[in-house]
């Protein structure tokens, strides 16, 4: 298990487009599962859906995590996606 | 269309409640077949987004694993579906976010979708509608206005949803008026439907004399069109409000606003005997402060003159009143009438932002006379411990072809440019606003106005100053968004109806 915390920067928060890529990333890597925490709950980063209902706004603190074969290159993919969200 | 009222026959969108009544498919069978059926959508739709999105949702392992859940504790695939969406919008009811609590439409319209291939609900039913339809319904999904042929359609009215629901955008955007919230527990099939959008009511089986009366009273009403109220929202210019009295800041604020870009204190003047003191002046920038409930309040100084005459002024008859002591010209004739109104402005501002605009500038040296006498009266109110708010900023009106001329020089000395449409067009064009025979020249997109507002946009834009646009062209669909394009960054208008429309609020 690996995980990695970074700061939600988009001013409008998460919105359902970026939540999409956000699970075609973590989908492309089959066989590890990764989650995504904002403090208070920790759901799938394989759902749309459940990202969306942490409801993250711009500068809310994520975790990302990632268990299995490419656990390194998911959590580090996820980390970088969230971060290069400017808005 | 005609707006935002229609007639037409109700037709009512029957879902088939049928529970229990079972089309024999498979969980399975129902997701393969709602995912086709999202699939042709997306071929199919204007709106190609909304079905990818819904797909994306039927494809999600939260819902799939919810409903799963449900059917292996012993629920029926319908009930399963029912639950599941439930506990998802639990998820979303309580996030602080109009967006994506508006996501929750889409969860609903994916498990209604799911629930209707599971019961076997004939989707084809829309066929059925008539021309000159009012589709009334419990409520609409994205998937059921994409099966109408909206062409059909004259209103849409649901029991639920928001002004920000997607009945309302799609509405919206074909021009086709809708009203959210009704009671249509009274509505039978068939019964002539009276739909008016602004007052968000349905009248069932008026009689012929109350159509009439609508019909005679909503000619004439002017209504933005989709394309133009999207080109102003695109160009993220703010909407701001014209008032001329207290009830009018709170109309205008009330219907969406973003401040008040131009306050008239002419009101204060004009028929009264006796000048305002200043603290009478004070009491009423006091109260246009507390309506504007914390946005910006541009307040004009005086523009007496021109065809607004004072009686106890007992100014000396003109014989052009429009090119003669208007304005910023009158109020530096009297600097101590002038410097009350200042005190009262400097003193408001301490409650909230205020801004001053001078009216009818034609050279710079008035803006510098004009602020020269706003620093002796902060001096004054600094020295008697009076409160007031520090570094108000001054801005100017652009209506005189002077001011449009030298805006470069203007716009190192002001804080921001509101261009007064109406009195630039008419001194540009020299064609008198009263004059009927002389009306055709007055239209604020002639060459010669282009030209006058490009100069103006364009030493505002390099001197880095804001300038917005005041006049009556900011309310006409044709030239806002020609404004907007040349660099306005607000429009202010007064009509709260149209400030509404294009804030997208009731």
């Amino acid at each position: 298990m690996i995980a990695k915390k970074t700061t939600i920067k988009a001013p409008e928060g998460l919105h359902a487009r970026p939540a999409g890529e956000l699970v075609k990333l973590a989908k492309s890597f089959p066989g590890t599962k990764t989650l995504i925490s904002n403090g208070a709950r920790e759901v799938s980063a394989a759902s749309v859906l459940s990202i969306l209902s942490l409801a993250l706004k711009k500068g809310t603190e994520v975790e990302v995590k990632a268990e299995g074969p490419d656990e390194e290159s998911a959590v580090n993919a996820l980390a970088g996606f969230l971060d290069s969200l400017e808005g | 269309m005609e707006g935002r009222f229609a007639t037409g026959k109700a037709w009512i969108l029957d879902r088939g409640s049928g529970s229990g009544r079972g089309s024999g498919r498979t969980l399975e069978e129902a997701f393969d077949l709602e995912s086709e059926r999202l699939k042709a959508f997306i071929e199919d739709s204007p709106v190609p987004e909304v079905f990818s999105a819904h797909l994306e949702m039927l494809e999600d392992q939260l819902l799939r694993d919810t409903i799963l859940r449900n059917v292996s504790g012993g629920m029926v695939p319908v009930d399963a579906v029912i639950a599941a969406e439930d506990e998802i919008m639990g998820l979303f009811l309580g996030i602080d976010d109009e967006y994506l609590r508006s996501r929750v439409d889409d969860v609903r319209d994916v498990c209604q979708g799911l629930i209707d291939c599971l019961e076997g609900a004939s989707p084809n039913s829309y066929e059925s509608l008539p021309p000159d339809a009012v589709v009334v319904a419990e409520e609409l999904f994205p998937s059921d206005t994409a099966m109408m042929d909206l062409d059909k359609v004259k209103a849409f009215v649901t029991a639920k949803g928001s002004p920000t629901s997607h009945v309302r955008v799609i509405a919206r955007s074909r021009g086709i008026p809708a009203v959210t919230g009704a009671d249509i527990s009274g509505i039978r099939s068939g019964d002539l439907l009276l739909v008016d959008e602004a007052n968000g009511t349905v009248e069932v089986n008026p009689t012929e004399e109350r159509l009439e009366a609508v019909r005679s009273m909503n000619r004439g009403v002017s209504v933005f069109p989709e394309e133009a109220r999207r080109a102003v929202l695109d160009s993220g210019v703010k909407v701001l409000g014209n008032a001329g009295s207290i009830k009018e800041i709170e109309a205008v604020i009330g219907a969406g606003a973003e401040g008040i870009g131009l306050f008239r204190t002419e009101f204060l003047f004009l028929g009264s005997d006796n000048l305002p003191s200043e603290e009478e002046q004070y009491q009423i920038y006091k109260k246009a402060v507390e309506a504007c409930q914390g946005r910006p309040l541009t307040i004009r100084t005086m523009d007496i003159g021109g065809d607004k005459t004072v009686p106890c002024l007992n100014l000396p008859k003109e014989d052009n009143p429009f090119l003669g002591m208007r304005g910023i010209r009158l109020s530096l004739s009297m600097p101590e009438l002038f410097k009350e109104q200042i005190r009262a402005i400097l003193r408001a501002s301490a409650l909230g932002k205020v801004r001053i605009m001078l009216p009818m500038v034609s050279r710079v040296s008035e803006v510098i006379q004009a602020k020269a006498l706003v620093k002796e009266c902060e001096a004054s109110l600094e020295a008697s411990g009076t409160a007031f708010g520090k570094n108000i900023e001054i801005g100017v009106m652009i209506e005189t072809p002077a001011a449009a001329f030298v805006a470069d020089l203007l716009a190192c000395e002001t804080d921001f440019f509101s261009v007064g449409t109406n009195d630039l067009t008419q001194y540009v064009m020299a064609a008198d606003r009263g004059n009927a025979s002389v009306s055709y020249l007055l239209d604020p997109l002639d060459d010669a106005m282009i030209q006058a507002l490009r100069i103006v946009f364009k030493a505002a834009r390099e001197k880095g100053v804001p300038a917005g646009v005041c006049g009556e062209a900011a309310s006409e669909p044709k030239v806002a968004p020609v404004l907007c394009e040349m660099g306005a960054d607000s429009l202010s208008l007064g009509s709260p109806a149209l400030i509404g429309e294009l804030k997208g609020s009731d």
